[in-house]
């Protein structure tokens, strides 16, 4: 089979599984839909691996196929098809969605068990793969945007999916109108693409892109800024952020796939896809880097001190996707991908320990509560740790590789380009601080309240669920993990997720080693083969390692830290949260960037919106024929001699004033 | 052809007054099928790939005051016409199955069913003649005759302050309409300059009026037809009108009678008024961009339900308005598009409020809530109207909408950047609704409860139409295309005055499509080849 087929059937049967379970709901047992909904995915993943060895099988410059199944809509002479492009990076992505997709999937099967939703869970969830995969293998930018948009519309569904909460719809809403805001951004820019090259195909795109733009031409740089505009809402970059916080009200499994492995790196996907555009307005790459630094810095100091638990892991989520950004912006695509992959295993990986933990702990996820897990939970507090260490970057997992590879071609391509490493250093110890101040404070310490009963008896501590933010009772009937849902570390499902997961982040980064091994830049030819940049920029091996011995001393010391005050001298702590209160209430108030949207944007649209309601519709509105209503009423009632036909009356009137009217005009004119 | 198609629902109407009660839904569903059932005939059986008429019709009519009976179809008005057809077959179902009632005041006359579906028989007939005519007269007297069958539609069986909502409803439209009547006579005396007078749309193409005349007649036209959209300031009679009609007849009046409006401008102000159109297409734009977003903002601080899918079609039908202004094929291509998209979404929009009332027994969003719970099919039908609301792409509203701003963007770029934010304030006020009375708690007193059949077999059909839209948007713009470039040579070749060459002119009014753009990109050979990238 053609590496098309292939991906034809990686779109196909998420599809199917999320019609056939939404479809047949009523006769299917939550067992079965649970099974159709992972094998779909396992199907999936086949064909990813199918794709790609069809695709080895080929030279390297053929490595770009383009399928279409028929014409989605034509005009003016532009056809638009619906069709798919399989190349390495597609298959790349698809490989790490589908196969991350799957473990995300196995856990759910446990993690979800005791919900009503259940069999809606798995449809959502299929639905969601499908639509991701359909935004990464999409051969044009409009079947893109569907893509984006359905991925935004699952997002939307599962972050709402306990939709008796009021704070999970209105996070759902939230995030799906900032994602709809990302989607104008790139609807106008294939509006400016087809009026400028007269094609949204990828390939017709970028292969008169270069003959059309000069270097830094406006138009060019307009282009990137709205795709810009797409990729930073959908991979919650400043100032399009806010919604990931809030999106942690789903299910965690939910925040494992969408919120940290897979929707969140679309972005960063985008740019690599759209490399040749970008390249062409150095500019607008230069904005989206420094838009990249600015949020993982940010995201790295707000992540210090917030204490919800799956809210930290949001924040180093954004964090870590900034030095995705930052990474695809200055041309070091292969390295952006390598990140988004491995970030992918262990940030799935943390989620799914921090789920545990919080089913654990009853649903509260305040890290300050918690501590002790390590005797209570050992192999989830032992995979909390792996998470941990490679999220910061500790030789030799996997974050360790592929964060420097990004840092060290920033410093290669020198200039202003050094200011990115030197950034991504100063991140990288802010990550390896607020990473291992989570594992301190959950896995060490005496056993808390609910760790002591998970010991003692063997059953995690349960009381009726109630909602983590506003304290509410919850609403069990229409679907959440009921008083009995026992889940930590019972079920071989989450055992073998999260321990793949586990072994995947230990040995992710191995693939590429300086010096060593170049699996992935050797593969990604075929697709970044064709830029200046991914070419000419070549790290040398030495330089390469100088980096990465850089990065494990911050790691280390960075942990020391966080050891220190966290472990060894609690009271140092507390003197210097008493010392800097305001540093830290600015910080726990996340910048005050919900204040600050909420002050721009939500309010002055409410405020037009009920000056429209209260002034414009009853005086001007109102005013235009309500005086004309009341001048014939007047004039109605001086003449009128009978209670009836006063309509008849108001008619026969205005027809006579109007046609007279026109008739005056009529003579006047001619 | 077209007389059959024109005619049934009227006569249909006539002969159920005569008929038993009990059978007089079921005579009514059964016309309205044919009806239907006519209509797609004409969609197969036609050819639309070039801008000619089709089942052309033409008799003598008024002779002494040059009327004629004039009929045909196009690409332009065709999907109109199946829209026509299949959304009063479905308010007619609808009422079948939910025999309209009227207020706790209603006139006697409200519990006569035969007479209600007689109204909706002339208004059917009305409104395929407005879509079909092709003299000037002959339009104007069907555009009229629409009012009559909804102002009793809505005093009969409306509810609430129906009688100040008919007063309102028939002073704006009337005046729009009579001014419409006044530049209809005009313009045919004067293109007639002292010969025989004509109302046909071919005579009146070929003796078009000097510009100051075009100018004046074209604001009486525009004023009628903005009226009826409705377009912002002068949609002063639709909240009074959405609170009191009849839902099943909403579903007319926003999804149907609107787009008599917006053809109007296509079919008649664009070709007797070419000049005068380029002259406005600044002001009407702006207008349509006033309409999105005062519509958007009023949607989403309404708290009735029936106002949030009324002040939605307002900033819907400003879309549609701003894609026909932009004069391109890309932008009107797209607005005749979204017509019809929007069509059966505010359609289907307003049998789900129907039947969120039937739930609630409330039109007050802030009383509604969590009906998802046991009625799952009513909530994803729900949603799937509401992502077309928002033009989610994959619907078809998303690619009416992507030409439409496509055409805005090259011809006024600045009222398009604007433009595009009302998308995202529609996500905000569609979503709004559906997370208010289908999510969150369920209020006290209330039950959550599946659709039943009779509400199924109207919602369902719509949902899978929106669907099946969705999935091949190309069968519907490919039989549209030719209608809507004729639209724009229509202004092209009239440009000429404008400037020194149409072309010229016409590029500087961003009138052309992306085929022949100026200075725009020939394909070479090697293009669109797949799978050959080192070219």
């Amino acid at each position: 089979m053609s590496a098309t087929t292939y991906g034809w059937l990686i779109l196909a049967a998420p599809l199917a599984g999320s019609i056939t379970i939404g479809a047949g709901w009523r006769k299917l047992s939550p067992q079965a839909a649970g099974i159709l909904g992972v094998g779909a995915i396992a199907v999936s993943f086949l064909s990813a691996l199918g794709a790609l060895w069809a695709l080895l099988d080929v030279p390297v410059e053929e490595r770009q196929m383009v399928d279409s199944l028929y014409t989605y809509a034509d005009l003016g002479g532009i056809k638009i098809d619906l069709s798919i492009l399989v190349d390495p990076l597609a298959v790349f992505m698809a490989l790490t969605v589908s196969g991350v997709s799957m473990l995300i999937h196995l856990y759910s099967l446990a993690y979800m068990r005791s919900d009503e939703g259940y069999r809606r869970f798995f449809a959502y969830l299929n639905f969601f793969v499908f639509s991701m995969l359909l935004l990464i293998l999409a051969g044009n930018f409009v079947l893109l945007i569907v893509g984006w948009a359905f991925v935004g519309y699952a997002s939307y569904a599962l972050i709402s999916f306990w939709y008796r909460r009021n704070t999970a719809t209105a996070a759902g809403m939230k995030a799906f109108v900032i994602n709809v805001v990302g989607d104008i951004g790139l609807v106008l820019a294939a509006i400016l693409l087809l009026r400028e090259l007269g094609s949204v195909d990828y390939l017709t795109v970028f292969d008169r892109a270069p003959q059309h733009f000069a270097v830094n031409q406006p138009t060019a740089i307009a282009i990137c800024l709205l795709i810009c505009v797409g990729a930073f809402a959908k991979s919650a970059q400043l100032p399009f952020h806010t919604w990931l916080a809030d999106a942690m009200e789903g299910p965690t499994p939910v925040s494992a796939l969408i919120h940290a492995a897979t929707m969140v790196t679309a972005g960063v996907y985008l740019i690599a896809r759209a490399h040749p555009l970008f390249e062409l307005a150095p500019t607008a790459a230069d904005i989206a880097a420094f838009v990249g630094l600015t949020t993982l810095i940010f995201a790295g100091t707000v992540a210090l001190v917030v204490t919800d638990l799956k809210r930290i892991i949001a924040y180093s989520t954004m964090s870590q996707i900034g030095y995705m950004i930052m990474g695809v912006s200055i041309g070091a695509y292969g390295a952006g991908m390598f990140h988004l992959m491995t970030h992918a295993f262990f940030k799935a990986l943390l989620f799914m320990a921090a789920g545990s933990i919080i089913a654990a702990m009853a649903s509260r996820q305040n890290i300050d509560r918690m501590s002790g897990f390590a005797r209570a939970m050992p192999f989830t507090s032992g995979l909390l740790v792996v998470g941990s260490l490679a999220l910061a970057g500790f030789p030799p997992f996997s974050g360790f590789f592929s964060k420097d590879e990004i840092l060290v071609f920033a410093a290669e391509r020198g200039g202003m380009y050094w200011i990115f490493a030197i950034g991504g250093y100063v991140g990288a110890f802010l990550t390896a601080f607020y990473s291992f101040r989570i594992v301190f404070r959950v896995c060490f310490g005496d056993p808390c309240e609910e760790a002591e009963e998970l010991i003692r008896t063997g059953l995690p501590a349960h009381g009726p669920p109630e909602n983590p933010v506003s304290g509410e009772p919850e609403d069990v009937a229409v679907g959440f993990p009921g008083a009995d849902h026992h889940i930590a570390e019972k079920n071989w499902e989450m055992k073998l997720a999260m321990g793949t997961l586990g072994v995947l982040a230990l040995l992710g980064g191995l693939i590429q080693i300086p010096g060593v091994s170049h699996l992935l830049e050797s593969f990604f030819d075929g697709s970044f083969g064709d830029s200046k940049l991914y070419t000419t920029v070549q790290v040398p091996t030495g330089t390469a390692w100088a980096g990465l011995l850089i990065g494990a001393l911050t790691s280390l010391l960075a942990i020391s830290l966080a050891h220190h005050l966290y472990i060894s001298d609690r009271s140092l702590l507390a003197r210097i949260r008493a010392e800097s209160s305001q540093i830290h209430d600015f910080l726990a108030a996340k910048w005050y960037f919900d204040e600050l949207l909420d002050l721009l944007i939500y309010r002055p649209l409410t405020a037009v919106g009920r000056f429209f309601d209260g002034f414009a519709e009853r005086w001007v509105v109102g005013g235009v024929v309500g005086g004309t209503v009341a001048v014939v009423r007047r004039f109605g009632s001086l003449t009128r001699t009978a209670q009836s036909g006063y309509l008849r009356f108001y008619a026969a009137v205005l027809s006579t004033g109007t046609v007279g009217l026109g008739l005056y005009f009529l003579i006047a004119s001619s | 052809m077209l007389n059959s198609l024109l005619w049934t629902p009227l006569l249909a109407g006539l002969i159920g007054l005569a008929l038993p009660k009990r059978w007089v839904g079921t005579w009514s569903v059964a016309a309205a099928a044919t009806t239907l059932g006519l209509a797609i005939g004409l969609l197969l059986d036609g050819s639309y790939g070039s801008d000619a008429l089709n089942y052309v019709v033409d008799e003598s009519w008024i002779p002494d005051l040059g009327v004629r009976y004039s009929l045909g179809v196009d690409g332009l008005s065709i999907g109109l016409v199946v829209l026509t057809a299949a959304i009063w077959l479905a308010t007619v179902t609808w009422s079948a199955l939910h025999p309209p009632r009227g207020g706790d005041d209603a006139p006697a006359s409200a519990r006569n069913p035969a007479l209600y579906f007689a109204m909706l028989g002339i208004g059917e007939t009305a409104t395929l003649g407005a879509f079909l005519a092709q003299d000037l007269l002959l339009f104007v007297a069907f555009f009229d005759l629409m009012l009559i069958p909804f102002y009793f539609l809505v005093g009969i069986w409306g509810q609430g302050e129906r009688r100040a909502a008919t007063i309102k409803m028939i002073i704006y439209t009337l005046v729009g309409s009579l001014l419409m009547l006044v530049g209809a006579i005009a313009t045919a005396v004067m293109a007639a300059d002292g010969g025989t007078v004509s109302f046909a749309i071919a005579d009146l193409r070929e003796h078009l009026l000097g510009e100051s005349s075009q100018k004046w007649i074209f604001a009486l036209f525009a004023l009628a037809f903005l009226v009826k959209m409705p377009a912002v300031l002068v949609h002063g009679w639709m909240p009074d009108a959405y609170r009191s009609c009849p839902l099943p007849v909403l579903a007319l009046l926003s999804g149907v009678l609107s787009k008599v409006a917006a053809y109007g401008f296509l079919r008649w102000a664009f070709s007797l008024f070419p000049d005068a159109a380029i002259d406005f297409q600044l002001v009407i734009m702006l207008i349509a961009l006033g309409s999105i977003i005062y519509g958007s903002a009023m949607a989403f601080t309404q708290t009735n339900v029936r106002l949030i899918a009324g002040f939605s079609s307002v900033a819907q039908m400003g879309f549609i308005t701003l894609g026909i202004f932009s004069m391109r094929i890309d932008g009107i291509d797209g607005a005749v598009l979204q017509m019809i998209n929007h069509g059966i979404v505010a359609a289907a929009a307003f049998f789900v409020i129907a039947a969120l009332y039937a739930r609630f027994g409330t039109e007050d969003l802030t009383e509604m809530g969590g009906m998802a719970s046991k009625a799952p099919f009513f909530a994803v039908a729900f949603m799937i109207i509401t992502l077309a609301t928002l033009a989610m792409p994959g619907s078809a509203n998303f690619i009416g909408e992507f030409y439409i701003l496509s055409g805005a963007f090259q011809s006024k770029l600045a009222i398009a950047v604007i433009a595009s934010g009302g998308v995202a304030l529609a996500a905000f006020y569609a979503l709004r609704m559906y997370q208010r009375s289908i999510h969150n708690r369920l209020p006290e007193g209330a039950t959550s409860r599946e659709l039943d059949l009779r509400e199924a077999a109207v919602i369902v059909p719509l949902v899978l139409l929106i669907i099946g839209c969705g999935l091949v948007p190309n069968k519907i713009l490919a039989r549209t295309e030719a209608g809507s470039s004729a639209s724009v040579s229509a202004l092209v070749s009239q440009c000429r005055e404008h400037g020194a060459a149409p072309t010229e002119c016409a590029a500087e009014y961003g009138l052309l499509g992306p085929t022949n753009r100026e200075g725009g990109f020939e394909p070479s050979e090697s293009d669109g080849g797949a799978g050959n990238p080192t070219e």
